[in-house]
This record gives structure tokens, C-alpha cells and sequence, in this order.
């Protein structure tokens, strides 16, 4: 079936006479020594206790010149040949067609035959899935209100990462550190940034300023947009950027988003400073932290 | 000896007479059809060297204190997860290499389909018979992304969990079951230290299991249909011309799988790659900034950093601006290129079945298509990398981030239009002329071939789509 | 110019042309007092002819630049040793050059300054050695990385702000920057960082220059942009030249 015409592809002097073909394998036999070689000093550098860069350079050398050989022996050394194939039809022959569509149906039909009986099949399998559906749940807790609200509460108060209650006075104007409610150090959905600035430049939303002590003003560290740590602050323009999508926050105008893909503000969280200076917070969040989701307001 | 063990094997299996056909089965061995086989053998050396790192790698988000011998990072808290890849990067004899072999492995098995990819789609190799083909190939490409995003999140350095956290919020923003799903797969609110263990679940056995079956159906369709051919002298429709398998076509797939492992080792032993002990153990409260996914995540990367804010307030529900950029686009353009041979077909009606393949300049309209989803496609990547080009080239971010949102808009129909201009120049100006032409060329050179080509006529289907195309 | 602004100048310079030159830690020498004296003396000779054009007379500013009553002796040697100061023009970014004075210059102008007024952080003394490495990791991820990357060579910030590399500064000026915050930097006073966390910080630093690189070729740590483009490049470019040299062209 195949009509198969050897063909000694022209490549210069492959021709039967043999002197090429004898440099060619002298070649091949070269490439598997060197393979030898190296893959006998890659065992020898893992005895020794390994070294990276000698690791894979070896194993490239082994195997590159082990595949380069084979390659060259099937390019070189073997004859030629270019064989042809004929193609099987795509649509089968039609009598075959026609009898494969008779014993599909012949088959179906002794089923729908019994209408009752196959639709309770049919119903039968679906309940299954069904229930097979309902293990899923096990995979993890509802979200419930979770997502509205994090571990700040009235009166929590400010600590920074090695849970030392942070006050007023430890801030000078243009520092930023980053704090959680105290019992709750390290908390990804509670962590804040608090930042210092001049007092009199803050430009907050109304009864807002009031949340910010001194100047001292907080504000959630999780982005609105797709959740990452919004770590860097500007202390110039008084901008934090989130390093993921660039989103950028005024923090003066109440962290408003001001470029980038996030559309809300990072929530503030509202302070106060007693009379000790430590902060505290005066409640929690009055909005979801963090990204945002169907249900959030 | 080998002759009694074949005699043994054909008294159980008589599979003499298939294992002829086999062996004597022709093999295009145009170099452009190995693509797929360079993803292929990727794909076998991520088996063998996922299964060596696997024996190492502890998928736990427990807290332990590490004690090894990076100095930096002694008596840091970490998870036990960061701690084994720590291990296995310092501890591990020959661990390094196989963790960056894997990586690079990784990279260029998607790169690898990609450009497999392409190929198939300008010559036009996915037209009947070949659309399930192409439907089994667009879904290898989504499940080796997948695959590589969990891989990427396994060593749960700081890089890794920032992608976590993206995606979580990603999940989080589907409209009604957005919480639901977010809570259902990650386990709780995130962070939880059960994710990774569902992760590599997912990369070490859902996904490759998933990736082995495709794998096996795309090889077994490509081996029954068998290969396409460039058309040519003496080349038409009913027959396939090529090396036999064995041995010719057999030596060169074993060499070349050599030399792409050997490729591997190279840059896996040379070039560090994703070095997690400098980027530190995963810490919810910090990123680092450049943040940067894998280069196959990239262009999902760029539409969040190019897309405006986009947030949607429906009937007192919010429908936050990822889900848009994040899950409707992505589903939109895989969609497109799943679905592409079907459009094609829409668009130009062709039913005829096709083994010999265009080449690009053929049908100008498809080529200007491909090329403009192309661009598109590597604007968004590089937008994934918007900070890191504006530290390179000392300009602001916002300008980049500008610039490329116009340059998303308005490079990818110019470069298509060009490339329609183009090949329809090559083409010597109309279309439908040229492709005669070029078959009257056919009919000069090829003696025996010629009957074999008429009943197909020249290619119909093609002149009907550059009418349209105008 | 004195024999440390020449060394600096070759290291600025070294950099410059993309070599990583392992600089020497030099530990800060304590600030003594000026034997000039503060008022009439070389650092005020040196004020008048550098500083007051911008930073008017007496350190009380102009338009064009802040006044420098009260900035302390940190910042004033932070910028000068850095060679962010004195500006040829205004305008210009201030970013890191060769410094302009010699030390003794340097210490000259530091005294005067700080003798204009008090306030503003001294100049901090640190012992990296003294530090702990895990401590400083984790100072450095938390506070330092967000904005200069994870192995301290910088990285663009909002409005075209750059956060400078690391790798040429000096244990002194690392520590300055900290209590200063230079430019856009936020600073972090003594309650935030103190002096131990500094110490640590600055040793995690200073190792970043030449953090070791097991993995081979590092590619300049700029992580997966960078290897991507060799994925492709190197990787799948040479498997292409492989099936080009295996197949057929027809």
C-alpha cells in the first residue's frame, strides 16, 4: 500500500562510494565518547558532593552530544528514503457509515423503548451527580460576614509587628509603619498603614479628621483592587502605590485612588490618641477591607 | 533474542501486522512540525524532574523557625512548604539543578505551544479534519498555564503569594458565587495554610493527569489523520509523504528530545532562576515591588495594570472591575481561539477537507487576524512588566502605563492591516489570480500528482474568505 | 579631590558600567568636631561658595531650595557624601554622584551647617557586624524591599520616582537614608527602627551586594521578566535552531 521510492537525497557526496559516510561515523562515534565522558564525570562531581553549574553543563554535554550523534547517524549514515503514504478517508466509506448509524439506533431503540424505565435512568444518574455534587461543601467554611469586618474593635490598641503599643509621639511627620490591633500582630485582613503628616494638610472627608490624631492617619493596607500590600509610600507627594498594578492612593485626599486600576479608596480606620499618646482605635472599619465582591455594599 | 521476544509478544497481541504499518508509517520531517515535539518532551522532562522535587517538597502552610544553612533567613519563621524548597535549593546534592531545569522547563513548554500553536493556526492546519485537533491543542495550552501558575505558587516565597493573593481576589469578584468559590477552594478568607496543599494537589495530579489524557488524545488524532504537508511538487491531498518512522523519523525524535533536554540542563544549570531565598518566605503584610508572575501569566497581568477602573454597581451589587479584566476577558479570548476553526468555517463557508497547508501570505485576512491578536496579545505581556520598564528606560510608570493602553488600541489593527497589505502584495495583488497561478505551477512541475489535486479544485475556501476579507 | 571621593568616583563609575564591584565596608568614623571651628572657618568658606546660592545665606532657604536650619548633621552628610549635593543646577534630579569634598571638607560643612540650628537626627553610628542577619531579612522584606526590590537594586515608584539601588551606599549612608528619608523615602525614626534593628538592617544590606548566587548566572535578579525573555530567547530559540538543523525545509 505504500509505494515507498528510495531516493538518495542529493547531499553532495553521500553517494554509496562511502568516504563521507566513514568521516560521518567517525563523528557519531566521537559525540558518544564525549557523552561517555561527561556523563561519567557527572557522576564523579555528584560523588563529590555536587555542584550546580558542573551539574547541568555535564548533563547538557551528555545528552546534547548523545542526541547530536543520534542525529547525525540518522541524517549521515542511514539510506535515504522518502516513503509515501495514502491518507485512510475521513468519512468512513458509506455502507460502513450506514451500518454503524443501524446498530447505534438498533441498540438506542430497545431502550427508549421502555419510556418509564429509561427516563428513571435518567433521573437516576442525575440524582447521583447531584449528591455527588454536595462533598464540595466540606471544602471550606461559608464566607458568612467575615469579609465585612476585620479584628479592629473600639478601644483596640495600635501595635507595630513586634506587638509594642505604638503612640503619637513615636511618629515623626513623614514615617509610615505598618500596625495591627493589639493580640492580633501579623493579621493579613487587620494590617494598616499609619502614616504621619502635617496635620493642617489633611483633606478628609467630613468628621474624618477627627479619626486622624496629630496628623496620624490610617488607613487599610490591603488594596482595593486585587488585595496586595500596598507597601509603598511616597513621602513627597504623600502617595502609596501598590506594588502589584500601580494602583496609587492620595493619602491626603483619604487614600482616594488617583491612578491605576483601583476604583476605591483604602478604607481609613478611625484613631484616637489618649491622653498616654498611645493610639487606639475608635471602631472598627466602617467599610469591607480589601477587594471588592458582589455582595459589598 | 529480540527476534523470540517479538515472536512471543505477536502470539499474544498479533500485532505484527500494525506494528508494520507502524514502523513503515511516513513522517512529514519538515522542521516546523517538531514544535509541538519540543513542548512535548518539556512536557516528559517536567514528569521526571517534578517527580524528584515531589519527594522533597513538603506541602504544608504550618509555621516552623528554619535552621539551615542560608544565613540570611537562619531562625526566620516560615512556612514548612518555603522551608522545603529551601532545602532542596541548599541541602538537596543535585537538588538546585533539578528545581531549575524544572522551572525552565516550564517556561519553554509553554513558549514551546505557543509557537506550536501559531504555526498550526497561519498554515491554516486546524481546517477539517483537524478541528478537534485544535480544540484538544487550545486546551494543552490552558492547562500548561494552569500548571505552571500552581507550580509558580508552591514555594510560597513572597513573589508566589502575592500571585495567590491576586487570584483569590479574582475568584473573589465573580458576581453572586464570587465569595463562595473563593472561600470554598482556598478554604477560609485568605490567607489559610491549607491552599498549598490543595495546590499541589491540583499541580501534581489533577492538572498532569489531565495534561497526560489530552496528550494521548492529540498524539493518537495526529497519528490516525496523520500529518498535514506544505504543498509542493508531487505533494497532494490523498497522500503523505515523509521519512519512516523506523528508523529515520524514530533517531531524529529520540535525538532532538536529547538535545532539548541537554538545552534544558544548560540554562538549569547555568541561569538562576526565581531565586525564592532572596524574595523571603511569603508575608501577607508585604510585597515587594518589581511584582511579576511567570511570562505565560503576563499578559494576564498587563489587562489589570492597563485596564481603568472599571467597577460596576448593579441593582445595589458590585461587580468589581477584576471580575471584568480578570475572568470575562481571559474566558472571551480563549474562547476566541478554541472556537477559532468554527468561526473560520462561519466566515468562509469551506467544507472541503484540507491536508496540505497554507502558507501565510494564502489568506492575507486570517494572517492580518493572527497577527493582530498577536500583537495584542504581547502588549499585554509586556504591560505585565510596565515597573520594570519604566525603572530600564528611567521614565514614569504612568507613562508607560499610558502609552501602552494606547498602543493596545491602535498597534494591533494596524499591524494586522498590514500584515493583510502585505500578504496580499506577496500574492501579486489579487488573491484569487495568485492562487491559480500558483496551482498552474503546480500543474507544470508535478506529472502524477495533478489528477490527484483537481477534485479539490483550488483552494476554494481561501478565495471565498479574501472576498470577504475585504 | 581627596582619596575617598576618588575611590568613590571609581565605584560610582565601576557601577555605572553594570560590573558589581564588591565594595569594601568602610565603618563610619565618628563625626569629630571640626577643627576649623563652625562660624568663619573652611565649612563656612565652603557654605558661601557651594550651598548659599540655592539655600541663601545662613541656611535659611530660598524659593529654590528648603533652608537648612535644623536638618541635622545626618541628612547634610547624607546628601553631600552621596554627591546629591551641591547641584550644578536646581533643576536636575537629585541623584547619586561622585561627592564633590574631600572628608575633611565634608566634616567642615556637616559642622557648619548643624551649627546654624539645632534638630534633626545626628549622624548614626552602625556595626553591621553587630546586627542580626534574620532580623535585618525581615526588616529589610517588611520596610525596604516594597520599594528598593528584594535584593535592594531598585525599582520605579509612583510618578516617575525611582528608589535607588543599595548597592553603592556605605553602611553610614544606609543608616542616614533610614533616619533621614531622602526624597520620597519615608523616614523611620528610633522608636519604629532602633538602634539594633538598624545595625541588623544595615548588615542585610550590605550583604545584598553580593548575595551569593548558587543558581549560576543571575540574570541581574530581576526575576521573571528577565526569564521569560531567556525561556525564549536562549531556550526555545536554540531548540528552534535544533529542528531547523534536523528537519526538512520543504
Amino acid at each position: 500500500m505504500d509505494g515507498v521510492r528510495r531516493q538518495p537525497r542529493a547531499t553532495g557526496n553521500a553517494s554509496p562510494g562511502r568516504p563521507a559516510a566513514n568521516g560521518h561515523g567517525r563523528l557519531v562515534g566521537t559525540a558518544f565518547i564525549l557523552s561517555i565522558l561527561a556523563s561519567l564525570a557527572l557522576t564523579a562531581v555528584y560523588a563529590v558532593g555536587g555542584q550546580p553549574q558542573l551539574e547541568g553543563a555535564l548533563l547538557a554535554v551528555s545528552l546534547g552530544t548523545l542526541g547530536a550523534g543520534i542525529i547525525l547517524w540518522a541524517r549521515d549514515l542511514l539510506i535515504p528514503e522518502e516513503i509515501s503514504e495514502e491518507r485512510e478517508p475521513e468519512p468512513s466509506p458509506p455502507g460502513m457509515r450506514a451500518a454503524a448509524e443501524t446498530a447505534l439506533q438498533m441498540g438506542g431503540r430497545q431502550l427508549t423503548r421502555r419510556t418509564a424505565l429509561s427516563r428513571l435512568l435518567i433521573g437516576a444518574l442525575g440524582a447521583l451527580g447531584l449528591a455527588a455534587l454536595f462533598p464540595i461543601r466540606s471544602l471550606g467554611p461559608g464566607p458568612g460576614r467575615s469579609l465585612f469586618h476585620t479584628q479592629w474593635s473600639a478601644g483596640a490598641r495600635v501595635v507595630d509587628n513586634e506587638g509594642h503599643p505604638v503612640s503619637v509621639r513615636d511618629l515623626e511627620v513623614g514615617s509610615v509603619v505598618t500596625v495591627f490591633p493589639e493580640g492580633f500582630v501579623g493579621s493579613p485582613v487587620s494590617q494598616v498603614l499609619l502614616i504621619r503628616v502635617e496635620p493642617g494638610s489633611l483633606q478628609l472627608r467630613p468628621g474624618r479628621l477627627a479619626w486622624a490624631p496629630d496628623g496620624v492617619v490610617a488607613f487599610s493596607k490591603i488594596c482595593t483592587h486585587a488585595g496586595c500590600p500596598v507597601g509603598l509610600y511616597d513621602a513627597s507627594t504623600h502617595q502609596l502605590l501598590c506594588p502589584c498594578h500601580q494602583s496609587t492612593f492620595d493619602v491626603l485626599s483619604g487614600a482616594t485612588p488617583v491612578f491605576g486600576p483601583a476604583s476605591r479608596p483604602l478604607p481609613q480606620l478611625p484613631l484616637e490618641a489618649r491622653a498616654d499618646g498611645v493610639l487606639r482605635a475608635r471602631a472598627d472599619f466602617q467599610e469591607p477591607v480589601g477587594p471588592g465582591f458582589w455582595d459589598r455594599p | 533474542m529480540i527476534r523470540r521476544l517479538v515472536l512471543w509478544l505477536d502470539d499474544r497481541l498479533g500485532a505484527a501486522s500494525f506494528a508494520r504499518r507502524a514502523l513503515r508509517k511516513a513522517f512529514p520531517d519538515h522542521w516546523a512540525f517538531m514544535l509541538g515535539e519540543i513542548a512535548l518532551y518539556c512536557f516528559v522532562l517536567l514528569v521526571l524532574t517534578g517527580t524528584f522535587l515531589t519527594l522533597f517538597y513538603t506541602a504544608s502552610g504550618q509555621d516552623v523557625t528554619y535552621s539551615g544553612p542560608y544565613a540570611p533567613l537562619a531562625g526566620v519563621r516560615m512556612s514548612a512548604a518555603y522551608a522545603s524548597v529551601l532545602r532542596l535549593s541548599f541541602e538537596v546534592r543535585a537538588g538546585l539543578v533539578m528545581r531549575q531545569i524544572h522551572h525552565w522547563a516550564a517556561l519553554v513548554f509553554v513558549a514551546a505551544i505557543v509557537v506550536h500553536l501559531l504555526r498550526i493556526f497561519f498554515t491554516g492546519a486546524f481546517r477539517r479534519p483537524r478541528e478537534i485537533n485544535w480544540f484538544v491543542g487550545t486546551g494543552l495550552l490552558i492547562l500548561g498555564m494552569l500548571e505552571g501558575f500552581t507550580g509558580y505558587s508552591l514555594p510560597d516565597d513572597l513573589l508566589s503569594g502575592t500571585g495567590i493573593r491576586i487570584a483569590y481576589s479574582v475568584v473573589l469578584s465573580i458576581p453572586l458565587v464570587g465569595t463562595w468559590l473563593a472561600f470554598l477552594f482556598f478554604g477560609g478568607e485568605f490567607p489559610t495554610p491549607i491552599v498549598i496543599g490543595r495546590l499541589l494537589v491540583l499541580h501534581i495530579m489533577l492538572l498532569p493527569g489531565l495534561l497526560f489524557a489530552a496528550v494521548g488524545v492529540h498524539l493518537a488524532i495526529v497519528w490516525h489523520q496523520k500529518h498535514t504537508l506544505f504543498p509542493g511538487p508531487g505533494r497532494t491531498e490523498r497522500m503523505v509523504v515523509g521519512s519512516p518512522l523506523w528508523p529515520h523519523y524514530a533517531m531524529k525524535s529520540v535525538g532532538l528530545a536529547l538535545v532539548v533536554v541537554a538545552i534544558l540542563a544548560l540554562l538549569g544549570g547555568l541561569f538562576q532562576v526565581n531565586p525564592v531565598w532572596l524574595y523571603g518566605p511569603y508575608n501577607p503584610t508585604t510585597a515587594s515591588a518589581p511584582a511579576q508572575p511567570d511570562w505565560y501569566i503576563g499578559w494576564l497581568e498587563g489587562i489589570l495594570r492597563l485596564a481603568p477602573r472599571g467597577d460596576i454597581q448593579l441593582f445595589g451589587h458590585l461587580i468589581p472591575g477584576i471580575f471584568i479584566v480578570g475572568v470575562l476577558f481571559p474566558g472571551a479570548f480563549f474562547a476566541g481561539i478554541l472556537l477559532w476553526p468554527l468561526i473560520e468555517h462561519r466566515i468562509t463557508g469551506d467544507d472541503a477537507p484540507h491536508h496540505l497547508l497554507n502558507r501565510v501570505r494564502d489568506v492575507p485576512w486570517r494572517s492580518g487576524v493572527g497577527v493582530g491578536v498577536l500583537a495584542f496579545a504581547v502588549i499585554l505581556t509586556v504591560a505585565g512588566s510596565n515597573d520594570v520598564l519604566a525603572r530600564f528606560f528611567g521614565v514614569p510608570v504612568e507613562w508607560i502605563t499610558v502609552g501602552l493602553r494606547v498602543a493596545l488600541l491602535v498597534v494591533p489593527p494596524v499591524a494586522g492591516y498590514l500584515t493583510y497589505g502585505i500578504c496580499r502584495d506577496l500574492n501579486g495583488g489579487a488573491p484569487e489570480s495568485a492562487r491559480v497561478g500558483r496551482w498552474v505551477r503546480l500543474r507544470r512541475s508535478a506529472t502524477g500528482g495533478f489528477e490527484e489535486v483537481e477534485p479539490d479544485g483550488p483552494d476554494r475556501g481561501a478565495g471565498t474568505a479574501e472576498r470577504r476579507g475585504h | 579631590m581627596g582619596k575617598r571621593s576618588a575611590w568613590m568616583l571609581g565605584l560610582w563609575l565601576a557601577t555605572g558600567l553594570g560590573i558589581t564591584l564588591c565594595a569594601g565596608v568602610t565603618p563610619a568614623a565618628p563625626l569629630t568636631t571640626s577643627p576649623q571651628g563652625p562660624a568663619g572657618g573652611r565649612g563656612e568658606v565652603l557654605y558661601v561658595t557651594h550651598c548659599s546660592s540655592c539655600h541663601g545665606l545662613g541656611g535659611t532657604g530660598t524659593p529654590q531650595a528648603l533652608p537648612l536650619i535644623g536638618v541635622g548633621a545626618a541628612a547634610v552628610d547624607f546628601m553631600l557624601t552621596t554627591g546629591r549635593m551641591p547641584m550644578a543646577d536646581p533643576n536636575q534630579p537629585t541623584l547619586r554622584q561622585p561627592p564633590r569634598f574631600s572628608r575633611a571638607e565634608n566634616d567642615a560643612l556637616v559642622a557648619y551647617i548643624v551649627s546654624l540650628g539645632p534638630g534633626g537626627p545626628p549622624i548614626p553610628t552602625v556595626r553591621p557586624e553587630r546586627g542580626s542577619f534574620a532580623r535585618g531579612g525581615q526588616l529589610f522584606g517588611e520596610n525596604c524591599a516594597p520599594c528598593h526590590g528584594a535584593d535592594g537594586q531598585g525599582a520605579a515608584v509612583a510618578q516617575g520616582q525611582v528608589a535607588p539601588s543599595l548597592h553603592e551606599a556605605t553602611p553610614t549612608q544606609i543608616a542616614e537614608a533610614i533616619r533621614i528619608g531622602p526624597g520620597p523615602m519615608p523616614k523611620f525614626g528610633r522608636q519604629i527602627i532602633d538602634a539594633g534593628d538598624l545595625d541588623a538592617l544595615v548588615r542585610y544590606v550590605v550583604f545584598l551586594r553580593h548575595a551569593p548566587d548558587p543558581g549560576g548566572l543571575s540574570l541581574g535578579h530581576e526575576g521573571p521578566v528577565i526569564e521569560g525573555f531567556v525561556a525564549w530567547l536562549l531556550g526555545l530559540g536554540l531548540m528552534v535552531v535544533a529542528i531547523r538543523l534536523i528537519g526538512t525545509t520543504t
